[in-house]
């Protein structure tokens, strides 16, 4: 599972009205050139954006200014239609062009130094928030029960140099902000930037956020989450959508595009270096995985049999790999795997590729001995590791393995 | 930070509460860190009050409602300065707020183990701590422990901490809590042991973070390097670094940072705080840092010399680019500071195959590639050779059974054995035999003679005669005026281990005796092992341990299903439902190991004067030799298990004996009368006198 991110345009429909946030007007799917014609004569010009999930001023390129409704409607049509770092927009949309003397950064997050959330302002924009220089931007430490108040952001806007009426605004909509952010479970909203505009008036004029998956206020705000095109595989899509349909232990995969050896992973950590190990090592991972938090067997053995169903006979090597586990009983999880490997293979026949095994816990050798068995009826070859083995030694020895089949098979199979 | 040295957070004496004690992970790790250490005065959970949980070899662990109840009940000395937070993610703020609130001055430090709260929720947990002057630990910590006192909270080290934390000189703190467990097993084969092994938890927000254990572990008295483990996300590492600088830190740092890979993809890792979000989060930052403070190149194990070099100049610490050079930089570190090994390094740093069966492949590989098994520690050495030895059978994972079963299923439409259509097993020969062997075995019977022979081990089952225990069950619970089938379980509950049930001891004695010959099928007379050989041992074992029986004046052993109460007056003797099974097999061309086995110890018994005559081989015994060569395939295949097999041939026998108790009813309640199984006053003894 992964945390929610929305863009500008689901803030512009849903949470600006609410939160009574200034923004420019839009329009946005399905247009017609009645409508963009009577807006266009109102706002003078107007911006044509990408619907995309395209952090770090990535979809810079794609905003354009129309003027009319000819180029209005060439240009939606182009810029939806254009791929942004790897990922399609959902579409495009047009928004009031607002021309303005000042341009503000604000962020509200979560800070790892001081443990709360934190508000930073800045005068300085076109980079992530951090990025920015510590003399260029205020970051106000916030008390999370207590909050942004009018008299914080006062303050902070005052060390920028901002004093006065739009002072005083700015402070009123900033704690709108983080009312928004808290009362809808954000990890992180940026807007980049608020613009003011020479008679003073202010409008936030771009967005982005993330929800937090584990914050109930997240789980339902009465609007459905727009599905922005990705590029998850089908594998992933499906490993996905059995992780949310459970609620015990962990199925968490990420594809690396590699195709040789196919890594059951078992713990953050450990699954994060062996990887690493592997990656390094041109051992080619599938995906990165991490099986750890004790799964119940059938949880396990889903888990594998999606994975199975999906690379095992693909694959040049499978790899059962993980530390000394504190909590997972090793029998249930191996006993899961033998049993997914021995369907998945009553289904589509044979495959003749070498395991590779280390772990440690707790029924370690019932687990190491039931999984054996298996393998043998199979007539797979094999190498388990106890504990004693480091974890990066055994990813070594699994890619080098991999590769002296791949030498004696060119295709990659042995 | 309130506490103000490492022992403060965890030492021997400290009194452990757990909240949600009895979910399944907090019970299990609770039962573990109780029989490792037994600080665990209680837990508490919702709607479990005056609960408790069973600790095998420890003190049990009460429950309680709630938190407060838990205060109101425990005596002063044994109120917990220590809670272990197992909630589920939304009741952690809640329950954390409890123990805050009742807790205060009582409670000391907080080990959030929950994993997914939400950061809002992480970050007034900490508020709320600061506020309430405790320190907290979490979320999604797996821990902290103490190994020199020998105590823990959470799970880190598993099920057996000691074998991990060996006490030492080394404290680990690191982002992931299996890497706390694995590391310290890697840092024996330096010979270093463990002082703290500490688990801060890598949520987005670490709620102690790196600089605050790094300050206690510089004041640690045993803690002589600090080893961390490091994930991108947060600027917990620049933070500390910070720190070290300004103090001018006086211990040396053994560092290992991951993650680096995930840069420039779109994946998360498995951690939630794994997130790069800013300058000094990612891993290659973080590295930089490192470096940076060590002031040298990463540890190259191909070259310790520059390492030294450095390390005596700085003497800082060093950054290991893999997980297994933490253990050759731990030796260079140690060299260079001159610091002693806590103890003789327990094994090199090198590939150690427990199980290895590379097959054909062998043969094509490098010998550098074409592992042997190598030296398996204990004990896991025994265990894994009792394991592969037991060679028969196969080993089933649990799993609730609930709603669940192999055995049988129903579409709605059709109900199955095993997979197999119950409605098409009817439309076979011999349907009974056949289905009831499937669902016993999981698969249909292997070969033509098998529901045969079944079939004949039941109708031997179905009576011994009105005077055998389970008839007269039966005969009891008709005279009394019961139900049919109330008389069918008197039947069964008459027989037993000593009465019928002997089947089961004689599968147990079998399979000690056979396992190990490498026999495959019992009813191939071609491939049976060499029984002369293994009667003759068996029966020089036997006289042995008769006479040091007598010798001591305690009962012996006896063989199972040899001899009968009623078929042992001649000096060769014969069951008769034994023998028609014989024939059977004789006339049939058929042979069966087992109970050649058994006629040939009974001769022997006798020819060696062990006994004074030839003992029956009764029915239990032909059952079992039956049913056991029926199952053996399936065991040297892995199919079945061993304690289904061994429990087949009482099932058989009490399938049999319930058909015949159920015979005795109807006869009974045909013509018998009732009470008429009472036994008059008149007849009865008074074994002891009136005493009022």
């Amino acid at each position: 599972m992964t945390n929610t991110r929305i863009g500008e345009l689901v803030f512009l429909e849903h949470f600006a009205p609410l939160y009574k946030l200034p923004v420019p007007e839009h329009l946005a799917e399905p247009v017609t050139q009645s409508k963009l014609k009577e807006k266009l004569g109102r706002w003078g010009a107007g911006i044509v954006k990408p619907d995309v999930l395209a952090g770090k001023r990535g979809k810079a390129g794609l905003v354009r200014k129309v003027e009319n409704v000819q180029d209005a409607l060439r240009v939606l049509r182009d810029v939806a239609a254009e791929e942004i770092n790897g990922q399609n927009p959902r579409g495009a949309y047009v928004v009031q062009m607002v021309p303005a003397d000042l341009e503000i950064f604000t962020a509200i997050s979560y800070s790892s130094r001081t443990l709360s959330p934190a508000f930073t302002v800045s005068l300085r924009g076109g980079m992530e928030v951090e990025a920015i220089s510590e003399a260029d931007k205020v970051t106000v430490p916030l008390n999370v029960f207590q909050g942004l108040n009018a008299y914080q952001a006062s303050e902070a806007l005052a060390k920028l140099g901002l004093k006065g009426k739009l002072n005083s605004r700015l402070s009123i909509v900033f704690v709108n902000l983080w009312d928004m952010f808290i009362t809808t479970g954000m990890l992180r909203c940026e807007v980049n930037p608020w613009r003011v505009t020479t008679d003073g008036r202010i409008w936030a004029c771009d967005f982005k956020a993330t929800f937090d998956e584990n914050n109930f206020k997240a789980r339902d705000l009465g609007l459905s989450w727009p599905e922005y095109p990705s590029r998850e595989t089908a594998f992933e899509a499906e490993m996905n959508a059995w992780a949310a349909a459970s609620h015990q232990g962990q199925a968490h995969v990420s594809s690396l595009g590699g195709k040789k050896i196919l890594p059951l992973l078992f713990g953050g950590g450990a699954s994060t270096i062996i990887t690493e190990t592997l990656t390094q090592l041109g051992g080619e991972p599938i995906f990165l995985s991490d099986f750890g938090g004790n799964p119940p067997y059938e949880r396990m053995k889903k888990t594998a049999a999606i994975c199975f169903e999906h690379h095992l006979h693909q694959c040049a090597l499978l790899l059962i790999l993980g530390g000394k586990a504190n909590n997972t009983l090793i029998d249930v999880t191996f006993s899961a795997i033998a049993d997914a490997i021995q369907e998945c293979v009553d289904a589509k026949g044979p495959v003749s590729i070498p395991v590779v095994v280390g772990r440690g816990g707790a029924r370690l050798v019932q687990g190491m001995v039931a999984l054996s068995k298996t393998l043998s009826n199979l007539r797979l070859p094999y190498v388990f590791f106890g504990p004693d083995t480091p974890i990066t030694l055994v990813a070594e020895y699994a890619v080098a393995l991999m590769r002296a089949g791949e030498q004696r098979k060119p295709k990659g199979r042995l | 930070m309130i506490a103000t040295t490492l022992a403060r957070i965890l030492t021997k004496g400290d009194r452990v509460a757990v909240s949600n004690v009895t979910g399944r992970e907090a019970m299990g790790v609770s039962i573990a860190s109780q029989q490792y250490c037994g600080n665990i005065v209680g837990g508490w959970a919702l709607g479990h009050d005056d609960e408790v949980i069973a600790v095998p070899r420890g003190r049990d662990i009460r429950v309680f409602g709630q938190f407060a109840d838990l205060l109101k009940a425990l005596p002063a000395r044994e109120r917990p300065n220590k809670v272990v937070v197992y909630s589920p993610p939304d009741a952690v703020y809640g329950d954390v707020k409890e123990v805050v609130e009742n807790g205060q001055g009582i409670v000391k430090t907080l080990f959030v183990v929950t994993e997914h709260v939400s950061v809002e929720v992480t970050a007034k947990l900490r508020r709320l701590c600061d506020l309430a002057r405790m320190d907290i630990i979490g979320c999604n910590t797996l821990g902290v422990i103490n190994a020199p006192a020998g105590v823990r909270v959470g799970a880190v080290g598993g099920d057996a901490p000691g074998e991990s934390f060996l006490p030492g000189s080394a404290t680990i703190i690191s982002n992931s809590g299996n890497l706390v467990n694995t590391i310290a097993t890697y840092l024996q084969s330096a010979g270093l042991g463990i002082s703290f092994g500490i688990s801060t938890g890598k949520d987005p927000l670490i709620l102690t973070p790196l600089k605050d254990f790094l300050v206690l572990a510089e004041k640690d008295p045993r803690t002589r390097i600090v080893v961390l483990y490091v994930e991108p996300g947060g600027t917990y590492e620049r933070d500390a670094l910070e720190l070290l600088r300004r103090r001018n830190y006086t211990k040396p740092l053994l560092v290992f940072v991951a993650g680096a890979f995930a840069e420039g993809r779109d994946i998360s890792l498995g951690h939630a705080g794994g997130v790069v979000d800013g300058p000094c989060t990612s891993a290659t930052d973080k590295m930089r840092l490192f470096d940076e403070y060590f002031g040298s190149a990463p540890f190259n194990p191909a070259d310790t010399r520059a390492a030294s070099r450095h390390l005596a100049r700085t003497r800082r610490g060093l950054r290991a680019t893999t997980l297994h050079a933490l253990v050759p930089a731990a030796k260079v570190l140690m060299e260079v500071l001159r610091l002693k090994p806590d103890f003789k390094p327990v094994r090199p740093v090198a590939l150690n195959p427990w199980i290895v069966d590379l097959g054909a492949l062998a043969d094509k590989l490098p010998a550098s590639l074409a592992l042997q098994p190598g030296n398996v520690p204990s004990p896991y050495k025994e265990l894994l050779a009792q394991q592969l030895k037991g060679g028969l059978g196969r080993v089933v994972a649990r799993q609730s059974m609930r709603n669940a079963s192999h055995a049988s299923s129903n579409d709605g439409a059709t109900p199955r054995v095993y997979g197999y259509s119950l409605p098409a097993l009817m439309e076979r020969p011999a349907p009974f035999a056949q289905a009831v062997l499937l669902a016993w075995l999981g698969s249909p019977p292997a070969r033509d003679f098998e529901p045969r022979l079944f079939e004949m081990c039941l109708t031997a089952s179905l009576t011994n005669g009105p005077g055998s225990i389970s008839a007269q069950g039966a005969k009891l619970a008709a005279s009394a005026g019961n139900e049919p089938h109330t008389a069918m379980m008197a039947t069964l509950g008459t027989i037993g281990s000593i009465h019928g049930g002997n089947g089961k001891e004689a599968a147990r004695f079998l399979v000690r005796l056979f396992r190990e010959t490498g026999l495959v099928d019992p009813y191939d007379r071609k491939k049976a092992p060499n029984l002369d050989q293994r009667v003759q041992a068996y029966v020089a074992d036997y006289q042995h341990r008769k006479s040091a029986a007598k010798n001591a004046g305690v009962e012996m052993e006896k063989v199972p299903c040899l001899g009968h109460p009623v078929f042992n007056r001649e000096a060769v003797n014969y069951d008769p439902r034994e023998r028609v099974i014989s024939r059977y097999l004789e006339a049939q061309g058929l042979y069966n190991v087992f109970l050649d086995f058994y006629h040939r110890l009974a001769r022997e018994l006798q020819r060696q004067g062990v006994t004074s005559k030839v003992h029956a081989v009764n029915v239990d015994a032909v059952l079992t030799c039956v049913c056991l060569g029926i199952a053996w395939p399936l065991l040297v295949e892995k199919k079945i298990t061993l304690e289904r097999a061994v429990d087949l041939p009482f099932l058989t026998f009490a399938l049999g004996r319930v058909a015949g108790g159920a015979a005795e009813y109807l006869d009974h309640r045909e013509s018998g009368t009732d009470m008429d199984m009472r036994v008059p006053v008149s007849e009865c003894r008074e074994l002891t006198r009136p005493r009022d």
